[in-house]
């Protein structure tokens, strides 16, 4: 794969940005790209204006974003070399300064395509019209409410999300990613009406803006150095070209320059839901699930992973910045996975796995395999969004159960076989059981983790590999097979109306033990046409990416993204990861069957028996060793991991969301109040107020400014 | 140059304003016609009269009359072209703005008239005073931007705020609106007292009025290393004398008291107006300094500092003030002390980091996002008054979808939420800062921006996600159409403007040339 | 370097100085010159035959602030008048700045006039 690659940058970490060198101008019908989700927002505008309660917005959003999948093929199949694609004048501004150098602030409305650029679009737009395709089923019930707005949302994040993958300069990469913010903001808080939706609506919201703060610091911080926002022109001045053109000293720019990557970190940290800004991601799923499928876990989540991707080279500024991005992707994985166990909800554990998994592709994207981070996002992104649907048809069916205790032998149920196999193939791509897809693309992050000799990294991503297998196993175990039974959720359609929205809350918590109200259904309705054809498109997708390795590193090797690293070549992968990294999926899957399927019933009645007769707790070991085994089990793993996980969750809620989210919050207040009896009204305390600060700033300045010089002149930046 | 007259030259270029005066003329005298489709008509007098003045600004500037005398002439100002972008974005917002306050003036007095219960008696009609007043106080901030003398700069400013003090006190019937405008004077006198005062000692440190020629009195005692200490302080006092018009700190005390007594399209018209005079009046004073003092900004030291700590200062305490209020008019007023806060570092970045054009543009920006938000207060009412607090907005989209978006749209363009055009002037102004090397100061900005958030979005989700409160039940229409299509203008200008951002950008740099505003005469002390 | 000769303020100083030492020296030679008689008549506050009986915040009619207010309007523009006719003469005839002068005196006798009707029609002049 290097061969196509002829720069370097010089020593150590090494990126090569040779796509970028070369530009061509490309067709103006890419535009197409954007306007028509954009249309589609609009259309969807009108059907709510015009009060249209039918399935009509459903149907324009998902014609709309198929053409655009369309204009993407199009464009991947006239795609010769990296292209730049002019749309809208922008901002272009040229000034002379007063010392007569010029400056220059360009930032068009353009796309900059690269084959990086076309791998994310093809997924993102492929996923995003299927999703919209399953959502026009799932979202019937709300036919006659919120079904223009949600359908509105969908297209407002395309659109951002386009924004945000084929800008090209920074800050249409901004507008994206704040659009995509929005676009999540106002699907998570779809059901609007139940206060829990609203709270993570906020949550993840406000959690973004600390990465966006980051990212927009990053951004300045890139202009300010290099004096320009664009990747690359056609004069040659973008940061790639600067940077591949050796001209720049990494010395010259001291700490502003150096910070630029652990910024841009911070903005990907955010957005891609790792430590320690992951908390609003399993409070999202409060959202419908397909906006869970498509915002949550395919596409938007994948964006801080893209960012560093796309940023690979400006990522080399600082030595310790890959690695860490790596060791927090790792951190991230493991405690994600932990928790993930100790979850009841499907949704929820689908929540932690996928902040997990972007933990291993943040470790790929630390360890410079731009590749195998890319290869698992692609995988991922068509697992992920089988598992999400397939939990999605199930909350359907089941009047919002999500509860994994409640439901079981989904497969042997009339109408859902295509849920239950489908969800066994998303189950094993996530598992990582040998030859499936996400086995290939996990152990190209794993191989690289040891080829760079980070084995510490490498274990701790093995064992989370093993928890990962066995969470899997437990959902689909405990749902998909053993006997037949189930329990309704209390809610109609699982989430809440205006009808009866005070206890609209079964989205994440166990349905109350008393039976279900009677005007709730009492039959599960088993998924019809477009969530059936859409799970299985999707599924055959998850199948085919298992072969897409190659393709991946294609278009990975030809973009900014590609990596010119010794290590990165196959040669250098240590052979026995992939061995090793099929065993311990297949173990994790063992023991999930075991706990979960084989012998969850027979664990109940000899542990009545061994409660009857207080002798047989005398027995010898040997004997017993099969129920020490779930005896150990239950007090040695899952209680301390429960502990563990459930310790991390009251941190999550206690020390991160009270101390710092709330406590963040409450002090501008507390200062807001402190200052409050200045402002109390009476004319001649503001006249005095007034004159009193007049006074100050005049002595301020006359008297005390010569004693303050040599520290005001640290303060204003270097000035004075 | 000696036999020409600036004078005569300048006349030129206040075609504009005679337009309005000539306006106010007719307005005066329509307003106390007993006649009441005569009265009623004075509101599209207004309008007319700003459309005539916008199309006689372009035609004044960029004919070729104009065009000759400033090249025969480029003493006339100090900045010429500053006049061309402010006096037409002043007369753009001043239509809308005469919009909104469409039926707010003598409401009770005309449904009175109108139902026969009293006969129409000019002595207690205000509506022909008001509207006059309107257009005067734009008038003021017009010739702001041709001031080329200290008198000429007082007056202008004074004709900026003089009216406004009876357009509180008139604008609505309760008490409160005169408790407001009787603070307002009183406050406003000592402000113009000390600014005043610092013009004095501008006059005094360099011997003359004209700007132009303090401009060079300026860069030759700096030449000569003898830079009178008295102009300084008579520059900083002449700031913070003017820092009253735009409402920063330590002048902005006034502001939620008066904002909240005054009728809504008027305190939309305070937002704007005195801001915008304020703004290029300091722009202009500090020009007269040459922008060549700081390496990066251009400043001299003192006055770089104390428009640090106005500037710190400033958006602090407006946010932290609006934090802990319910009444709207209360948290846009606290925020239109902010967005002062914001546009001083455009200041302090200078002309050489586009800052003083950042600053032109975010007047402009402010301008119409600001009155998007409060049209929507003057379009609803309940039983004839006007709402006031955030519960009567809860769930404003159940019975009034627009005006739910206009205020959601407003807010988050004034919070600067991509992609509205609140967000790229402010872009535009950090940007100015970052060049300017004020780091910290764009710092301090950005968490003041994150500190806004918590009201701002309190305005974006209340009327659209919150349920209706008993409140806001009551809350109906006003009769009169214009304040919701002034709102609906705006807002869709928040959305749609940033399309035509180059444009509006050159535009505002154009504002600013020639760029030789410097003296390259540095002022080092 | 700041320049600051403080000693052209020195006339400035000695203006304020006398400022100050002429209103004490004034009140204190009343004080100490004046004749001082005291008695029934004397020892109230107008002694030139008006009788202060009732409260001194007596309401007027606002009519006559009004009127007062409009007299001070024309008052005042004749106090502008004066100096102007009498410099106008000084210019040379047919010349820009004669015109400008002209132009001038015709845009605020304008702005009285119109004053007038305003105040006219506002009904400033009905006495009933």
């Amino acid at each position: 794969m290097t061969e196509a690659v002829q720069l370097s940058l010089g020593s150590g970490w090494l990126a090569a940005v040779d796509a970028a060198r070369s530009v061509i101008a490309g067709p103006s019908w890419a535009g197409w790209i954007l306007w028509l989700p954009l249309i589609s927002l609009v259309l969807c505008g009108v059907c709510a204006a015009l009060k249209i309660h039918t399935k009509l917005p459903a149907w324009i959003t998902v014609g709309s974003l198929a053409i655009s999948f369309v204009v993407i093929v199009a464009l991947y199949m006239s795609y010769r070399q990296p292209m730049e694609i002019p749309l809208l004048d922008w901002f272009n501004l040229n000034w002379r300064s007063n010392d007569g150098q010029a400056g220059s602030f360009v930032a068009g409305f353009a796309f900059y395509v690269d084959k990086l650029t076309l791998l994310w679009m093809l997924f993102v737009t492929g996923l995003g019209t299927l999703i919209a395709l399953y959502a026009s089923e799932y979202m019937e019930p709300d036919v006659k409410r919120g079904y223009a707005r949600f359908f509105a949302g969908i297209s407002v994040f395309l659109f951002a999300m386009s924004c945000l993958v084929l800008a090209d300069n920074l800050v249409m990469l901004y507008l994206g990613w704040e659009g995509v913010g929005f676009a999540s903001y106002w699907l998570i808080g779809y059901y609007y009406t139940r206060p829990s939706a609203v709270a993570a609506a906020k949550k993840a919201f406000i959690v973004n803006r600390i990465g966006d703060l980051g990212l927009a610091l990053g951004i300045w911080l890139i202009y300010y150095n290099f004096g320009t926002v664009e990747y690359a022109n056609a004069q040659g001045t973008g940061l790639f070209q600067i940077l591949a053109s050796g001209s720049y000293k990494h010395e010259a720019g001291g700490w502003s320059i150096q910070a630029i990557p652990f910024l841009l970190m911070l903005g990907a940290f955010g957005k891609s839901a790792q430590i320690p800004l992951y908390v609003w991601l399993p409070d999202a799923m409060e959202g419908p699930t397909p906006v869970s499928a498509l915002i949550h876990a395919a596409t938007m989540v994948t964006a801080g992973v893209y960012l560093l991707a796309r940023m690979l080279p400006v990522m080399e500024l600082h030595p310790a910045a890959l690695p860490t991005v790596a060791w927090i992707g790792g951190l991230t994985a493991l405690l994600a996975a932990t928790i993930g166990m100790a979850q009841y909800d499907i949704k929820r554990i689908w929540a932690y796995s996928t902040v997990s998994q972007l933990g291993f592709m943040f470790v790929g994207v630390g360890v410079l395999t731009t590749y195998g981070a890319a290869f698992h996002v692609f995988t991922h992104a068509f697992f992920k969004a089988v598992l999400f649907l397939t939990g999605g048809a199930v909350m359907h069916g089941f009047a919002g159960q999500l509860d994994i205790r409640k439901i079981s032998g989904l497969r042997h149920m009339p109408g859902w076989q295509i849920t239950a196999w489908t969800m066994l193939v998303g189950c094993l791509c996530l598992a990582g059981f040998p030859l499936s897809s996400g086995f290939f693309s996990k152990d190209e992050i794993l191989a690289q983790v040891f080829a760079v000799h980070r084995p510490w990294l490498g274990f701790m991503l093995l064992f989370t590999a093993l928890l990962t297998a066995y969470y899997t196993f437990r959902v689909w175990f405990r749902v998909c097979a053993g006997p037949v039974s189930y329990e309704m959720g209390e809610e109609h359609h699982g989430h809440g109306d205006d009808h009866h929205h005070g206890k609209a809350d079964t989205g994440h918590k166990a349905p109350p033990r008393h039976a279900p109200p009677a005007h709730v259904a009492h039959q599960p309705h088993p998924p019809r046409f477009a969530i059936n054809f859409v799970l299985v498109v999707i599924t055959v997708g998850a199948i085919i990416s298992t072969f897409s390795g190659s393709w991946v590193m294609d278009k990975v090797s030809h973009s900014s993204a590609a990596v010119l690293h010794a290590a990165d070549s196959h040669e250098h992968h240590p052979g026995w990861v992939p061995w090793l990294a099929g065993t311990i999926a297949v173990a994790g899957i063992v023991v999930a069957w075991h706990f979960h399927l084989a012998s969850r019933k027979s664990a109940d009645a000899l542990r009545a028996r061994l409660l009857a007769n207080p002798l047989t707790r005398w027995l010898p070991t040997a004997m017993e060793n099969k129920w020490y085994v779930d005896e150990f089990y239950e007090w040695m793993i899952v209680t301390p991991l429960w502990i563990f996980a459930h310790a991390l969750y009251l941190f999550d809620r206690y020390v991160i969301d009270l101390l710092f989210v709330d406590g963040v919050a409450r002090l501008p207040k507390w200062m807001g109040r402190s200052f409050q009896p200045l402002q109390n009204g009476v004319l001649q305390s503001y006249a005095v107020l007034m004159a009193g600060g007049v006074g100050l700033a005049i002595l301020l300045v006359v008297v005390l400014m010569p004693h303050l010089r040599p520290w005001l002149i640290g303060f204003f930046g270097g000035g004075g | 140059m000696a036999d020409r007259l600036p004078m005569v030259d300048k006349l030129w270029f206040i075609l504009p304003e005679v337009a309005l005066f000539l306006g106010v003329v007719v307005i005066f005298i329509m307003g106390l016609s007993h006649s009441k489709r005569v009265r009623d008509m004075l509101p599209m007098i207004t309008c007319l009269s700003l459309a005539v003045a916008f199309g006689l600004t372009w035609w004044v500037y960029e004919g070729s009359r104009g065009q000759t005398l400033l090249s025969v002439n480029p003493n006339l100002m100090l900045m010429p072209m500053v006049g061309k972008y402010v006096k037409m974005s002043a007369c753009a917002i001043g239509i809308i703005l005469a919009m909104v306050s469409v039926g707010s003036v003598d409401r009770r007095l005309e449904a009175a008239v109108a139902a026969g219960h009293l006969p129409f008696d000019p002595i207690r009609a205000n509506r022909g005073e008001f509207y006059a007043f309107f257009l005067l106080s734009l008038m003021g901030v017009m010739l702001t931007c041709n001031a080329n003398d200290l008198i000429w700069l007082f007056l202008a400013l004074e004709l900026t705020s003089l009216p406004t003090y009876i357009m509180v006190a008139i604008s609505r019937p309760p008490r409160v609106a005169q408790e407001a405008a009787v603070k307002y004077f009183f406050l406003g006198a000592m402000a113009t007292a000390i600014f005043l005062y610092g013009f004095a000692l501008l006059y005094g440190s360099t011997g003359t009025m004209i700007l132009t020629e303090m401009q060079r009195a300026f860069a030759a005692q700096a030449k000569a290393d003898v830079v009178n200490s008295f102009g300084i302080i008579g520059m900083i006092l002449a700031m913070l004398g003017i820092c009253f018009k735009i409402a920063a700190a330590p002048m902005h005390f006034y502001a939620a008291d008066v904002y909240e007594g005054a009728a809504a399209p008027v305190t939309a018209f305070l937002a704007f107006v005195p801001k915008t005079a304020g703004m290029v009046a300091i722009i202009l004073l500090l020009t007269t300094l040459g922008w060549s003092g700081h390496p990066s900004t251009g400043l001299p030291e003192p006055i770089m500092t104390t428009l640090w700590m106005i500037a710190v200062l400033t958006m602090t305490l407006g946010n932290l003030g609006a934090l802990l209020q319910r009444s709207v008019k209360r948290i846009l007023a606290y925020s239109s002390i902010a967005h002062s806060g914001y546009m001083l570092i455009g200041v302090i970045a200078g002309p050489a980091n586009n800052g003083i054009n950042a600053v032109l543009f975010y007047l402009l920006v402010y301008g119409i996002m600001n009155t998007a938000a409060f049209a929507v207060l003057a379009a609803l009412e309940r039983r004839g008054q006007e709402i006031e607090t955030m519960e009567d907005l809860a769930g404003l989209r159940i019975k009034h979808p627009g005006m739910a978006v206009v205020m959601a749209i407003a807010s988050g363009s004034l919070l600067g939420v991509p992609p509205l055009l609140g967000f790229f002037a402010k872009l535009y102004l950090f940007i100015a800062g970052i060049q300017a090397g004020q780091i910290v100061l764009v710092v301090i900005a950005g968490l003041n921006t994150a500190i806004s958030a918590w009201y701002y979005l309190g305005l974006v989700t209340l009327p659209i996600m919150a349920k209706p409160s008993a409140q806001s039940e009551t809350i109906v229409r006003s009769p009169f159409p214009w304040p919701r299509i002034a709102g609906i203008v705006t807002a869709v200008a928040v959305v749609v403007l940033p399309l035509f951002l180059g444009p509006l950008i050159r535009a505002s740099q154009a504002a600013t040339t020639p760029a030789s505003l410097t003296t390259g005469v540095t002022i080092s002390k | 370097m700041l320049a600051v000769d403080l000693n052209a303020y020195i006339p400035v100083g000695i203006l304020v100085l006398m400022a100050i030492i002429f209103v004490i020296v004034n009140l204190a030679a009343t004080h100490v010159l004046g004749p001082k008689r005291h008695g029934a008549e004397k020892d109230i506050a107008y002694e030139s035959g008006m009788n202060p009986i009732g409260t001194a915040r007596k309401r007027f009619n606002v009519r006559f602030y009004i009127l007062a207010m409009t007299f001070l309007v024309f008052d005042v523009e004749i106090i502008f008048l004066y100096p102007w006719a009498v410099t106008f003469t000084k210019l040379a005839p047919q010349s820009d700045e004669a015109t400008l002068f002209l132009g001038r005196i015709m845009f605020f006798i304008a702005t009285s006039i119109l004053a007038y009707i305003y105040a006219w029609r506002k009904g400033v002049f009905r006495w009933d």
